[in-house]
């Protein structure tokens, strides 16, 4: 009896200690603390098809010029405040005073992604997709349509959330904590606009050329431009130089009227992909900037498929090399980008508004157009808007936008039999 | 061994009770109460939880007792050969019965005051369908925000006029006044919940369900999601802010100029990045 | 053959395949024996015991460290993000962690390897009434766990709806909710199975002299468990295949009128969300008690024979069990308060909740009556019986407190509910599961396990168990909420978090304890000391079959004198009398249906 019960106790302790000694090399094994990495615009390499040889100089030059997720870097000339990107980047803590760093990887991180590639790994949830940063592309701001949104336009949408999609308000948040998120945001951009500068420049090169990674070419000739757009953004505000009319006026009911004309009508042309009855239901099947290279490029990709099939007497050797781009590219497609998804026009009739439901953003919607998605601006000649409608005109669309929610249509009988109250019972 | 097992289960009750009785000093307790009605649910909480702590002492230390006491010990037969006693089988389901009924029927008024007497409903009962009092505003819960909107200045506190006003996440209530709410919901199932002023109520699509209570003290604090509403639930905080008539009217006034502003406010220059 | 006594047989040696000439399938995988069945269902339940409570860690690593590298897992999964998870797989973190526990371990450990390996040895029959039926509800769980393990590795991960799955947020998941929906209905098809057998089995298959009344309270909490399985288990089948049907073909029993999220083309609509919660509970409430009840009688059973004192109020411990099975099915709105219900009805679920306390409370008087007076000896498995009714006590009073309806407004959906059902399912069911698989081992394998090390798994469960779930209490109070993957994003619950650390370690500790238990387990299949057929003087049938019993169980016929509590009677000479001794100074009875009377019992 004694016996066994050492002879237990000694096949259990060692048994013990063993698992215990694989659990901990498991661990140690797993949990070896490797910082994250900013990910390669993967999708413009294969567009461009940039040897796996210079994507490592492509990846060396980011980061002599940004640094890295955990220790972000910015050069002077971007005009970048470097302490405000410190304390957004980083992992997630709070130091002994209690301020908190890592803000962009607790509030942005998970949607947006650590690259600000709009693929974070709660990006496939969401309809429509989370923005990526790095085509310098904004969508709601209320400079002319291809300028860059000011530094207040980024903070408002922090603010005030985007309605209408996922992207929540973080009205709560210290005014330091935005400004520093706004500012990262900028700086993830940037990092992803010069990126694509680089990958256009390499694709650029001859056969036999190297990068050249002087600072004249990186700084002088693309970060410099680069970070003047930036700079430059808040004067290419569109203000519309007068009010509209007073609400429940003789006035406003004869601009709506006349709104609706123009909604309807060959000029504005809103109707096309807005519908004619305002629930976005015209054209509805295209595709936004970021998405438009996907599509293209997966049909370039069918169409040398079909090109390789037909011709027979490609050689060898290049038949191979174009076989393995199109792998590639096919590869980067699935695992680099989301699915695509066309770009929806918006129910007018729903009374959300994404960029803001004041008169003055619905105006700047509809001057300006909307940069990265097929809504043309209508508003005075300025780059990418046409110039088609007076400023009163515009202001006649916005009030008849405005009016869609409260007319009749809008609201189905239904609505009100569906008033559940306390007497209803379940 | 059986001593050290029975003490193991005596610190049961100890530890138990000694947890409830510091946690208060570290402020880890019910947050403040800021509204009209709470009292009377913190009352039935404590009632409750005086009456259970000494249900729970007695039963844990009567069993640590019996373990202490009638410890075998390797005896051999010290057992009371007994089946059970009727009068005690009838006494301990009499008391408690008694006790729970007596709870059942102590709460009733609380939870009809809370979510039963609807102050729309008018004074004459709790089923009437007259609107004597519209709704203060309706909150409509979306992933992950609560869509607040408050009737517009010149529509004398009814929704649904063009110009309503529209707020996210940052609501304000006048103090000393009876809210309305109408709580609606736009996607998923959420819950509106005010820890500070308790009240909890679950936010449904394609229903509308009045919330009423009434704050009784300025400040702001945290509306909280309490219903797993999707990936971001947490993300779902709000901010109430209880403030005077005159502040609250001064907001709302604000919220509206900025709601139809047709020129910008925007600073220039602030666009700047230096 | 009746009145063989025990001593004559004990030279049995035909584990298995005893008169069957069974391939090596047939004996151990595909067999048709309850006691091989039951094996089975138990060792499945404790791999996935295993997986549930590693879930659980993520969990707790999350709410004690928001966006902090999370080892091994963050590292394997979320590299990109420097190894902090991800919200959605969070949630899918609490949904599988409660969906695992609950439908592959709770259930089926209690009802599958319990009852399946108890009840006929605890009645004195062969086998089940319906061995291939048995056979089927194991290996339809198999479906069950292949449908759930695959959830994880599908695209968007496995469900994220919690273990609720309320609509339409379930409706909005991907296709891990498709998998839950379908692994949900196989474990109710396996459950359904089992009942039937289980129901059939104690009313047709009973020993001569095995009246109703001299049934074990184990047999008595299975049967009303399969009661409680055969009449709720058809409405969650029907709502689980009414969500499915929501999902995939394009139905609107959850959808409310012109419903749309995320953007999504508007829905067809026309339904209710509240439906699915009130057919939800209908069956999710009764399987609390089914969670429980089985627990409670294998508690009686080991609190009785440890005592060495018969059951107190045997009776009854018999008609609360069946109070409880009958309150069960009329109070499942109270998980209801809050969601938008008639607040009238909520009254009506209030009463019938405060009733319901009652029968749990006559239940825990009478196991105190049951240790008092007695001769305690202190195994491992007493002490998880007396930790079981010390914790029930604990999860029945705070149970108060969300029955008064007021209270519930505060702390509906906090962690005060989290507490309390952990202190039902876990501190109750699971320390009581632990305490009946220290008690009936020698009994499925031959050999005992080691008291000893069963001790240090008891105290160190018991330490950190409370440590964990005891300080959820106060979360509660202070209103914090459930399921929320960053808590301290509200100022309100920032200064909870040295807390939650406190609960994390503890949990972490918790977790780790039970490798003892995993190696005593294991360990003593091979090396433990080998039992003879009652270890433990106890009085129950079972003890009398050979140990580990073979195929048919009984080497004699059973025949049954007196109920199975009678400890320390002075009618015999040894302080337990099985319940196959024939009485002194009487004839044995005729091999009769009605055996003669007995003194006995009541």
């Amino acid at each position: 009896m004694k016996n066994n019960v050492f002879r237990e106790l000694r096949v259990m302790s060692c048994l013990a200690l063993s698992c215990l000694a694989i659990v901990t090399v498991a661990l140690a094994g797993c949990g070896g603390s490797d910082a994250p990495q900013f990910q390669l615009n993967m999708v413009a390499i294969a567009d461009a098809q940039v040897p796996a040889a210079q994507q490592q100089e492509l990846a060396n030059v980011l980061e002599a010029m940004y640094g890295t997720p955990d220790e972000p870097f910015v050069l002077g000339d971007s005009h970048l405040d470097i302490k405000l990107v410190r304390v957004a980047a980083g992992p997630v803590r709070s130091d002994q005073f209690g301020r908190e760093t890592g803000l962009y990887r607790r509030h942005c991180g998970h949607c947006h992604g650590t690259t600000g590639d709009g693929q974070g790994p709660t990006a496939m949830l969401l309809n429509p997709y989370p923005r990526d940063y790095r085509q310098g592309k904004f969508k709601f701001k209320s400079t002319e349509r291809a300028a860059k949104p000011t530094e207040y336009d980024l903070e408002r949408i922090v603010r005030e959330g985007v309605p209408g999609t996922a992207m929540p308000s973080f009205e709560l948040l210290p005014d330091t904590q935005i400004k520093a998120l706004v500012e990262y945001v900028k700086y993830l951009s940037m990092r992803g606009q010069t990126e694509i500068d680089v990958i256009n420049a390499i694709s650029a090169l001859g056969e036999d050329e190297q990068l050249d990674t002087s600072r004249a070419v990186l700084v002088d000739e693309i970060l410099v431009p680069l970070a003047e757009s930036w700079t430059t953004a808040s004067e290419k505000i569109v203000q519309p130089d007068k009010p509209t009319a007073e609400p429940n006026s003789e006035e406003k009911l004869a601009s709506i009227a006349k709104g609706r004309e123009l909604f309807y009508g060959t000029a504005a042309n809103c109707v096309k992909c807005h519908g004619p009855s305002a629930l976005g239901d015209g054209q509805t099947n295209d595709y936004d900037d970021w998405t438009k290279p996907l599509v293209e490029m997966a049909q370039r990709l069918k169409d040398q498929q079909k090109s390789l099939n037909e011709n027979p007497d490609i050689p060898a050797a290049e038949r191979n090399q174009q076989e393995a781009q199109i792998a590639f590219a096919h590869e980067v497609l699935t695992n680099d980008a989301l699915p695509p998804k066309n770009a929806i026009p918006r129910n007018l009739r729903q009374g959300v508004y994404r960029g803001g439901r004041r008169p003055v953003d619905i105006y700047r919607r509809i001057s300006a157009g909307i940069n990265g998605v097929p809504m043309p601006g209508v508003g005075p000649a300025t780059p990418g808007a046409q110039g088609t409608l007076k400023p009163e005109e515009i202001w006649n669309l916005v009030d008849y936008v405005m009016s869609l929610p409260y007319e009749p249509a809008s609201r189905p009988p239904r609505q009100d039999q569906l008033r559940f109250s306390q007497t209803q019972q379940y | 061994m059986g001593k050290f097992w029975s003490l193991l289960f005596l610190l049961v009750p100890i530890l138990g009770v000694a947890c409830f009785a510091v946690a208060p000093w570290y402020k880890i307790w019910l947050p403040s109460d800021v509204s009209e009605h709470g009292h009377m649910i913190d009352h039935l909480f404590y009632f409750i939880l005086w009456l259970t702590a000494v249900v729970f002492v007695i039963t844990e230390v009567a069993l640590f007792w019996f373990m202490w006491r009638y410890d075998g010990k390797g005896q051999y037969r010290t057992a009371k050969f007994m089946h059970g006693s009727h009068s005690l089988e009838i006494v301990w389901t009499i008391i408690p019965s008694a006790v729970l009924l007596f709870i059942a029927i102590y709460q009733m008024n609380a939870w009809a005051d809370s979510k039963i007497r609807n102050p729309a409903a008018g004074p004459d009962g709790i089923f009437g369908t007259a609107d004597d009092m519209p709704p203060t505003l309706e909150i409509t819960a979306r992933q992950f925000e609560w869509r607040l909107r408050y009737p517009g200045l010149q529509a004398k506190g009814k929704l649904g006029g063009d110009d309503d006003i529209f707020v996210v996440n940052d609501l304000h209530l006048p103090v000393n006044e009876e809210i309305l709410l109408d709580l609606k919901s736009s996607d998923v199932l959420h819950s509106f919940f005010l820890p500070n002023m308790r009240v909890k109520q679950d936010a449904v699509p394609g229903m509308k369900i009045p919330v009423w209570f009434r704050a009784t003290e300025v400040g702001t604090w945290d509306i909280v999601c309490a219903e797993l509403c999707g990936w971001g639930h947490y993300k779902m905080k709000g901010r109430v802010t209880i403030e005077s008539r005159e502040d609250f009217d001064k907001w709302l006034e604000e919220k509206y100029r900025d709601q139809t502003a047709t020129q910008d406010t925007q600073p220039v220059g602030q666009g700047d990045s230096e | 053959m009746t009145s063989i006594s025990v001593g004559t047989h004990a030279h049995d040696a035909h584990p298995a395949g005893h008169g069957h000439a069974g391939s090596f399938l047939s004996t151990y995988v595909f067999s048709r024996d309850h006691k091989v069945i039951g094996i089975q269902f138990l060792f499945s339940t404790l791999l996935w015991f295993l997986v549930g409570g590693l879930l659980a860690l993520g969990v707790r690593w999350q709410v004690a460290w928001p966006w902090a590298e999370m080892p091994v897992i963050g590292k394997m999964l979320f590299s990109g993000e420097g190894g902090q998870i991800s919200p959605e797989f969070y949630t899918v973190l609490f949904t599988m962690h409660a969906t695992v526990m609950i439908f592959f371990v709770i259930i089926p450990i209690l009802a599958g390897a319990f009852g399946n390996f108890l009840i006929p040895l605890m009645i004195g029959a062969e086998d089940m009434a319906f061995p291939t039926l048995n056979m089927l509800s194991y290996w339809f769980m198999w479906p069950a766990f292949i449908a759930m393990g695959a959830s994880f590795f599908v695209e968007g991960g496995a469900a994220k709806a919690g273990w609720t799955s309320y609509p339409p947020l379930s409706l909005t998941d991907l296709n891990g909710q498709t998998l839950w929906l379908i692994g949900l209905t196989f474990v109710g098809v396996s459950s359904m199975m089992g009942s039937v057998n289980y129901l059939t089995t104690i009313i047709q298959m009973r020993a001569p002299g095995m009246t109703m009344f001299r049934l074990p309270m184990t047999i008595w909490a299975m049967f009303i468990t399969a009661v409680l399985q055969a009449f709720a288990l058809p409405v969650l089948t029907a709502a689980g295949f009414m969500q499915l049907m929501d999902r995939t073909l394009g139905t609107g029993f959850f959808i409310p009128e012109g419903w749309t999220a995320n953007n999504a083309a508007m829905a067809s609509g026309g339904g209710q969300p509240l439906l699915w919660q009130h057919l939800f509970w209908f069956y999710s409430h009764p399987a609390v008690y089914i969670m429980i009840l089985p627990a409670m009688g294998m508690v009686s059973d080991i609190i009785a024979c440890f005592s060495r004192k018969p059951l107190f109020g045997y009776k009854p411990m018999v008609y609360s069990i069946a109070g409880i099975a009958g309150l069960g099915f009329i109070v499942w709105g109270h998980h209801m308060f809050m969601s938008g219900m008639n607040p009238a009805l909520g009254m009506t679920f209030m009463v019938s909740t405060m009733m319901i306390a009652l029968p749990s409370a006559i239940k825990t008087f009478n196991w105190l009556g049951t240790v008092w007076g007695g001769n305690i000896r202190f195994t491992t498995a007493m002490l998880f019986a007396l930790s079981f009714v010390s914790m029930f006590i604990i999860g029945g009073l705070s149970g108060i407190f969300m029955a008064a309806t007021p209270v519930d407004i505060f702390i509906h959906d906090t962690y005060f509910i989290v507490a309390h059902f952990h202190y039902v399912l876990f501190a109750g069911t699971a320390m009581g599961v632990f305490g009946a698989i220290y008690f009936w081992y020698p009994k499925m394998f031959g050999r005992m396990m080691s008291e000893r090390w069963g001790k240090v798994h008891f105290f160190f469960t018991f330490l950190f168990l409370n440590g964990t779930f005891f300080t959820m209490h106060i979360l509660g109070v202070a209103g914090f909420p459930r399921r929320l993957a960053d808590p301290y994003h509200y100022q309100t619950f920032h200064h909870l978090q040295p807390l939650n650390v406190f609960m994390t370690w503890c949990a972490i500790g918790m977790v780790s304890v039970q490798l003892i238990f995993a190696l005593n387990f294991i360990l003593n299949i091979f090396i433990g000391e080998k039992a003879d057929r009652n270890p433990w003087h106890a009085n129950g049938l079972e003890w009398q079959a050979p140990s580990p019993p073979g195929h048919g169980n009984f080497d004699f016929q059973p025949v049954v004198y007196r109920g199975p509590y009678e400890y320390n009677s002075p009618e015999t000479t040894e302080d337990f009398y099985p319940q196959t001794q024939p009485p002194p100074e009487q004839h044995p009875p005729a091999e009769t249906e009605h055996p003669a009377p007995q003194p006995a019992a009541q």
